[in-house]
């Protein structure tokens, strides 16, 4: 046999937001229109991520509209507030809180409107799914779109903003000790490998991802962060190989610099852990760096496991992994 | 400059270009269906997949002296009676697409194979795209979604 399969476990946590003192700020403004539209401006750019429908899920769920009538402007210098960057693992986390924070307030204001309009008071009444409720009642009293064009019929605000600072205090200049980030995201991961003892290439079989997401806000967006983490962490392993010849960029083109195909990356396998966050937006906190970052250790774990050599530079390519096994060879330390 | 009358997406699309400029350049700079998306204008991604006569090409490398008297299919060839393909829809629906870059590419691929094969199995699906590099998904709902718009039973 020349092929040898192995299993690895790669574990890691992770700071969420972006610690060190560094700035880290959430801010949105929201408005509800005559007609229920609810218009969130946010900072928070989203490049693929999915914040943008994070954002209107938080909003909607927090105001009690309908998502379908939430329209978010993303990333507008003209007319969102700064929400700094989407890095870090910090979106959801960070920007989440203050959408949650605008809407809460937004809500609040369309309550205290429709007690009035039903002489009531305010904590009797809640939203959801775009309808106002008497509490524990089956049918809705009015929705929210009557009372929002009642706000503005009244000359009332309809409108809010939130501002969330995510800023930790920095760690002891002196000794480096202390509490470097507001959370912590935690993850593991199992890889199964082949080894080609003949010419060193290493598929791999199958990724399982555990990733700590304190609250899946959107779950098949957390999947797809995860998986697109360990399909990262598979190149990273095993074929990104940045070449500097004297400063000089050798690797500048995607048939020199190798990411992973459809063909290079396995079935993974996503087991999302909800362990409540209190700092985070229904729990929430961010997985995007965490679910890349055990991959490749498991993978040079699993290599490991299958010829019981170590490969310490990464990545794994068959070069340096036939290498390796010849060395071994000729150590006479490798059972082929 | 030459004139060339180009079929695209089953319309006839007069436009001026050079011979050696490239049919993703003239689909996007020309035409404006800037579906097809440049992403390494070396024909390594794979963003600018369109169909030239049925078969996946990479635009990008292709002259578009070399298109004439063909049949172009890009994405925007691909809806019917304004209802986008139900590759568009799959894979919009079950998270095929995050920063959307590879996605026009992706389709085409796909759509090349199922017109050949229309029940691939999933190593035949992850060989047809296997050539459009996507760095969001992993690759997983990308596959999810071509098997569930195949009607193939989804891992």
């Amino acid at each position: 046999m020349t092929k040898k399969r192995g299993l690895g476990v790669g574990s890691m946590f992770y700071g969420i937001g972006y610690g060190f003192n560094r700035a880290d700020i959430g801010s949105a403004y929201i408005e509800m229109a005559d007609d229920g539209t609810t218009t969130v401006y946010s900072g928070a750019c989203d490049m693929g991520q999915g914040i943008m429908t994070v954002v209107a899920q938080v909003a909607a769920e927090v105001v009690g509209a309908n998502i379908d009538t939430i329209r978010v402007v993303a990333a507008d210098t003209t007319s969102t507030p700064d929400a700094g960057p989407t890095s870090g693992s910090r979106a959801t986390f960070v920007q989440g809180i203050a959408v949650h924070e605008a809407a809460s307030d937004l809500h609040d204001q369309l309550m205290q409107t429709a007690a009035g309009m039903f002489e009531c008071e305010k904590d009797e009444l809640e939203a959801h799914n775009g309808d106002v409720y008497l509490k524990d009642a089956n049918s809705p009293i009015a929705s929210l779109a009557e009372v929002a064009a009642r706000v503005h019929l009244l000359g009332g605000r309809c409108a809010s903003w939130g501002w969330h600072d995510n800023s930790t205090a920095d760690v002891d200049p002196a000794t480096s000790q202390g509490d470097a980030y507001a959370s912590y995201g935690w993850a593991s991961q199992l890889a199964e490998v082949e080894v080609d003892t003949e010419t060193g290439h290493v598929k791999v079989l199958k990724i399982v991802s555990a990733t700590d997401a304190g609250k899946a806000i959107n779950p098949v967006a957390v999947e797809g962060q995860i998986q697109g983490g360990a399909a990262m962490g598979v190149g990273y392993a095993l074929y990104e190989q940045h070449i500097l010849d004297e400063g000089v960029p050798r690797t500048d083109s995607l048939a020199f610099y190798l990411v992973p195909t459809s063909m290079d990356v396995p079935e993974i396998q996503c087991e999302i852990v909800e362990v409540y966050d209190p700092k985070g937006p229904f729990g929430a906190k961010g997985i995007a760096e965490p679910a890349t970052v055990p991959t490749t250790p498991a993978i040079l774990n699993a290599i490991y496991d299958a010829i019981g050599i170590r490969i310490t530079d990464t990545p794994a390519t068959p070069e340096r992994v036939f290498q390796a096994i010849q060395e071994a060879r000729a150590r006479g330390e490798f059972k082929d | 400059m030459e004139h060339y009358s180009l079929k695209i997406n089953g319309h006839v699309y007069e436009t001026g270009a050079e011979p050696f400029e490239s049919l993703l350049d003239v689909l996007r700079e020309k035409l404006r269906l800037t579906g097809s998306k440049k992403g390494c204008d070396e024909g390594e991604c794979g963003s600018c997949t369109v169909l030239l006569d049925g078969k996946p090409v990479l635009s990008c490398i292709l002259m578009v002296s070399d298109v004439r008297d063909r049949e172009v299919l890009t994405v925007e060839g691909l809806p019917q009676g304004g209802e986008p393909h139900p590759i568009q829809v799959e894979m919009t629906e079950r998270g095929g697409i995050q920063c959307g870059y590879c996605t026009p590419g992706i389709i085409m691929s796909a759509y090349a194979l199922l017109q050949e094969n229309p029940r691939p199995s999933e190593d035949e699906i992850r060989f047809a795209i296997a050539g459009n590099i996507c760095r969001c998904t992993g690759y997983s709902k990308i596959v999810e979604a071509l098997q569930a718009a195949a009607g193939t039973p989804i891992r």
